[in-house]
């Protein structure tokens, strides 16, 4: 924990090779979260990258109260949430096009077949809890780190989390998946 | 499988699913490589085209924006409608506003090329609309060329997003400050977020209103709807509504 706030305090000093540490520690985990909200690795990446740029470009104003890795994952869901929104104002200005993108998207992300009916029914799942779960399950995040994440109580995290999971199950009972 | 148990349940089924589901990706190795190369990379482009920009106002609003020599405001309301523009522009060019305030005086612009501009008022943030598109919305659509010279006379580039209107086959066409400023600007609104919250008061603004100008960055979450934020405890802000 201190030796990350440490590489954050190089970081900050304009350090080349902590940066490129931090990104080599952290680009897996944040590329599974991003993969898993935008559906394509090449999004993923862009939004990876953009994530780390902003960290680098604000380490300045990094507060060590933070754990790096909460403040990397509030940097990164802030990119990923806007990418989202972005999706929908397409989708509301032009289906075919939208609808083009989603395919595309589902094309190049190849979920495993056995994820197949997750990944679907994720895809019914609200936005904001969407995140939430991922943010969870990627990385054991704690409800405290989540609230602190996406700036909500720790209540409303339960309540999200718990709305998310509930959809996910009734989603996968529909389609007569057994394994919940 | 992490310690999930902070709710006090033991994992349950769609838990070990979901945790399969989102095992962490491998790294390929070019992607922390791509990241350092690209923080390396100078981002000035704009700022050189900042610090070239002219901007004149009357009393009622910004009248010209751009590059060649500007005359003096001729009164002091246009003296600071004109520090405003500055800064919204200075702003909008970082990332940090969505949307500008500042008014625009459009009156000695003629008929046509006025409802052409005020058509591309209309674009959203970070979208793109064909020449076409403002061709049919002010009741021409056979008056695409002189739509494209319409935008091209653009008084007040930039406030006026005639750099929204792109060609029907997606080219970028043509743009007073040049191609590679309407390409960056392109990016630039496509990495820019629309909507932010602040987590100590939970209002929702817009990006750039006065309200995010004072919250401090680890404060600034960003969320894709109103609604949404409206889902996890925040309201509107009342100044910049970003409901409306």
């Amino acid at each position: 924990m201190d030796a990350e706030r440490g590489l954050m305090a190089k970081v900050a000093r304009g350090d080349q090779g902590a940066f490129t540490e931090l990104a080599q520690r952290y680009s897996g985990k944040l590329l599974a979260v991003a993969g898993r909200l935008l559906g394509s690795r090449a999004d993923a990446e862009d939004a990876v990258q953009r994530a780390f740029l902003q960290c680098f470009a604000g380490a300045r104003s990094y507060d060590a109260r933070w754990a790096v890795s909460t403040w990397l994952y509030r940097i990164l869901t802030n990119v990923c949430v806007d990418e989202l929104r972005r999706r929908a104002t397409r989708t509301a200005h032009d289906e075919r096009s939208a609808a083009g993108a989603l395919a595309a998207a589902s094309s190049n992300h190849h979920p495993p077949a056995a994820y197949l009916d997750l990944h679907r029914a994720m895809a019914r799942v609200p936005r904001e809890a969407r995140v939430l779960l991922a943010l969870r399950y990627v990385d054991g995040l704690s409800y405290g780190e989540l609230a602190r994440i996406r700036g909500i109580s720790i209540n409303t995290v339960k309540s999200q989390l718990a709305r998310g999971k509930s959809l996910l199950r009734a989603e996968l009972g529909k389609r007569g998946a057994d394994h919940v | 499988m992490y310690d999930l148990t902070d709710d006090g349940k033991r994992p349950d089924r769609l838990d070990l699913l979901l945790t399969e589901y989102f095992r962490p990706e491998m790294t390929a190795a070019h992607l922390p490589r791509r990241i350092a190369a690209a923080a390396r990379e100078s981002t000035t482009t704009l700022e050189r085209f900042e610090a070239r920009l002219g901007i004149e106002a009357t009393a009622r609003g910004i009248s010209r924006v751009g590059t060649g020599p500007v005359g003096k405001p001729a009164t002091a309301g246009a003296r600071r409608l004109i520090e405003q523009a500055r800064l919204e522009i200075h702003e909008y060019l970082r990332g940090q506003r969505a949307f500008f305030r500042v008014p625009v005086d459009l009156a000695t612009v003629p008929d046509f090329q006025r409802s052409v501009l005020e058509a591309a008022r209309h674009i959203p943030f970070g979208e793109a609309r064909a020449y076409a598109w403002i061709a049919a919305r002010i009741g021409h659509p056979r008056a695409v060329r002189a739509v494209g010279t319409a935008l091209g006379r653009n008084p007040v580039p930039l406030i006026v997003p005639c750099h929204r209107v792109w060609r029907s086959d997606g080219g970028l066409g043509g743009y007073a400050f040049g191609a590679e400023i309407k390409d960056r600007l392109a990016a630039l609104e496509r990495t820019t977020p629309v909507l932010e919250g602040c987590t100590s008061t939970r209002i929702v603004c817009r990006v750039g209103c006065i309200h995010g100008r004072n919250m401090r960055p680890d404060n600034r979450v960003v969320f894709a709807s109103v609604a949404d934020a409206r889902s996890v405890g925040y309201r509107p802000c009342k100044v910049c509504r970003p409901a409306a």
